[in-house]
């Protein structure tokens, strides 16, 4: 699979990270090397396979869902960047 | 006095209990090795200055008779498991100043255990390597050769514990991070099954592939660590609700039912004559011990590595999105605006490792390409779990190398491709969900090899006993 700047553009974009310009061969090359690895996949037929999203069945313990009155906030907020009177402060967002 | 620090768990255990000697002076004998040790090794991160307080505790406790089953004993933990009100750094840069609003299951189950806390130890970032060098606190050194790297990710447990810097280390691993680094430093180190041990706390890189684990000097050692940190937690909806049995009892006990597994078409296809003449041997040693073996083929285990870097880079990328710089963790300087925020608090934050498989995972999850490489890496994922259950209905266990090689030199390995070759033969285990362990099986040019038993669901008291029966025929774990 080529990976051409466009693509590497927009994945950077979905993921949120921005890239140099100047790793951007680099990156694309390796980037190209691992997928050439995946597409290895592809040597096997699964048709009619279930995909697997889990390895043990029968974990997933769910629990009653209960309203909590545990609020903790000034404990979860004591490593927050920026935080005034209880809110997380972000650059302005609406005008 | 004899240097405390060489002696075993079970030896600790019995020392302390009998008052040969205290806590306090155990972990001293652990805190000043570090002091010196750790400048040239670099295997820990940060140390806990409560150490001797916690140890005096453990002491007037052994003195009470109110004692936990390991009191007293000084253990390493890998700094991806959170500790209330201390820092937890993954490795990152994005977590250099996160201090923990709450313990991990496996912390909080070792400290009631009665053990100390000497320090956090570092790691590849995020866990995401497999050499230690992509640490943001800078790679760990290899006791055994201090020109090479100790393996990864959890390069600093093992290297801590290879170097008798803790009497045990706890680990992570998701593709090999606890096997890898124990066969390069000539250690034992177990990962249990897919959700024997809790992942609350334990910071997620891969949620369907992690799993915790120990490093030990020998498998006995291991299965007393790996007993008090499993069993069932309400808190992971992925925790397996049965309890766990008493590891080192199993490890222990006449078992001469073994029959193992030799996978043939990954043994015949060992590239290091060295790595297989080492495996062939040790074949031997269990055989002599009256372990029986039995050739078997695991089909599709050769799509291993392609389907591991679909699915563990599809799931860190979703779990590392929560690292925005809003919440916790780095943020950039002066964000022009929300999006500016984003990205540069995680270009910034990130090393290029995790950016790469973020990326990756990024490319494969995304629209048009989706089917192709992650339900495809599903579906091959569920044909090797098959493998692995046909293989068990004829074996009881499965051996095969630990790692291709041995441990290599620092900046020795440019291409991603070949790094990621290091997994190999660990990759299989955590696909299916499986136990496995890595125990010292020899030396090429001085440098160790591990042999890896991979076990059936919830049977880690099968390898460990085989593991057991394996070193107490040999000396490879005490050289």
């Amino acid at each position: 699979m080529k990976i051409s700047e466009e693509i590497l553009d927009n994945i950077s974009s979905l993921s949120k990270i921005k890239i140099d310009e100047k790793i951007k061969p680099k990156l694309i090359s390796d980037l190209e090397s691992i997928l050439e690895m995946v597409e290895e996949m592809n040597k096997i037929d699964t048709s009619n396979i279930e995909p697997m999203s889990h390895p043990i069945d029968e974990a997933k313990n769910l629990r009653e869902d209960i309203a909590a009155k545990e609020i903790k906030r000034d404990d979860y907020q004591k490593s927050a960047p920026l935080i005034d009177d209880g809110f997380y402060l972000t650059p302005k967002v609406i005008e | 006095m004899t240097d405390l620090t060489n002696l075993s768990l079970e030896d600790q255990i019995e020392g302390l209990s009998l008052k040969r000697f205290s806590s306090v002076e155990l972990t001293n004998s652990y805190l000043k090795k570090i002091e010196k040790q750790n400048k040239v090794l670099n295997c820990f991160i940060s140390i806990n200055e409560n150490a001797l307080d916690e140890a005096k505790k453990s002491d007037l406790k052994i003195a009470k008779n109110d004692k936990g089953i390991m009191e007293g004993i000084p253990v390493a933990h890998k700094d991806i498991f959170c500790i209330k009100d201390q820092v937890t750094t993954c490795g990152s840069k994005m977590l250099e100043n996160f201090v923990s609003p709450y313990s991990s299951t496996v912390y909080e189950k070792l400290f009631n255990s009665g053990t100390i806390n000497l320090g956090k130890t570092n790691m590849d970032e995020f866990a995401m390597g497999s050499s230690n060098e992509t640490s943001f606190f800078g790679n760990v050194l290899n006791p055994i050769d201090p020109e090479r790297v100790p393996g990864g990710s959890s390069g600093g447990s093992a290297s801590a514990v290879a170097a008798k810097l803790c009497s045990f280390a706890t680990g992570t691993d998701t593709g090999g991070s606890i096997r890898q680094p124990a066969a390069f430093c000539g250690i034992t180190g177990i990962k249990p099954t897919y959700g024997r041990v809790s992942r609350w706390g334990m910071i997620a890189f891969a949620s369907s592939l992690d799993q915790g684990g120990i490093f030990a000097r020998s498998a006995l050692d291991a299965s007393i660590a790996l007993e008090s940190i499993s069993g069932f937690d309400e808190k992971d909806s992925t925790s397996i609700n049965k309890k766990a049995p008493s590891f080192y009892n199993e490890a222990k006990r006449d078992d001469d039912n073994h029959v193992v597994g030799i996978p043939k078409n990954i043994i015949e296809n060992i590239k290091d004559a060295k790595v297989k003449t080492n495996f062939y041997e040790s074949v031997k040693i269990l055989e002599k011990a009256g372990v029986s073996f039995k050739e078997i083929d695991l089909s599709n285990i050769e799509y291993s590595l392609p389907v591991y870097y679909v699915i563990a880079p599809a799931e860190c990328s979703a779990n590392l999105s929560r690292y925005d710089g809003v919440r916790f963790g780095y943020r950039c300087e002066n964000p022009k605006d929300l999006e500016d925020l984003y990205e540069r608090s995680r270009a910034e934050g990130f090393g290029d490792e995790v950016k790469k498989r973020i990326l990756i995972g990024t490319y494969c999850l995304s629209a048009g390409y989706y089917d192709a490489y992650y339900i495809k890496a599903q579906k091959i994922r569920n044909l090797i779990k098959e493998s692995f259950v046909n293989a068990f209905k004829d074996v009881s266990s499965i051996m095969m190398p630990t790692c291709a090689n041995v441990s290599f030199k620092l900046n020795s390995i440019q291409n991603p491709v070949e790094m990621y070759e290091q997994d190999i033969y660990t990759i299989p285990a955590n696909l299916a969900g499986l136990p496995a362990i890595s125990i010292p099986s020899g030396k090429i040019n001085d440098l160790p090899l591990g042999i890896q038993f991979i076990g059936n669901y919830l049977n880690e008291g099968n390898i460990l006993n085989l593991s057991n029966k394996f070193q107490q025929n040999t000396n490879f774990h005490n050289e």
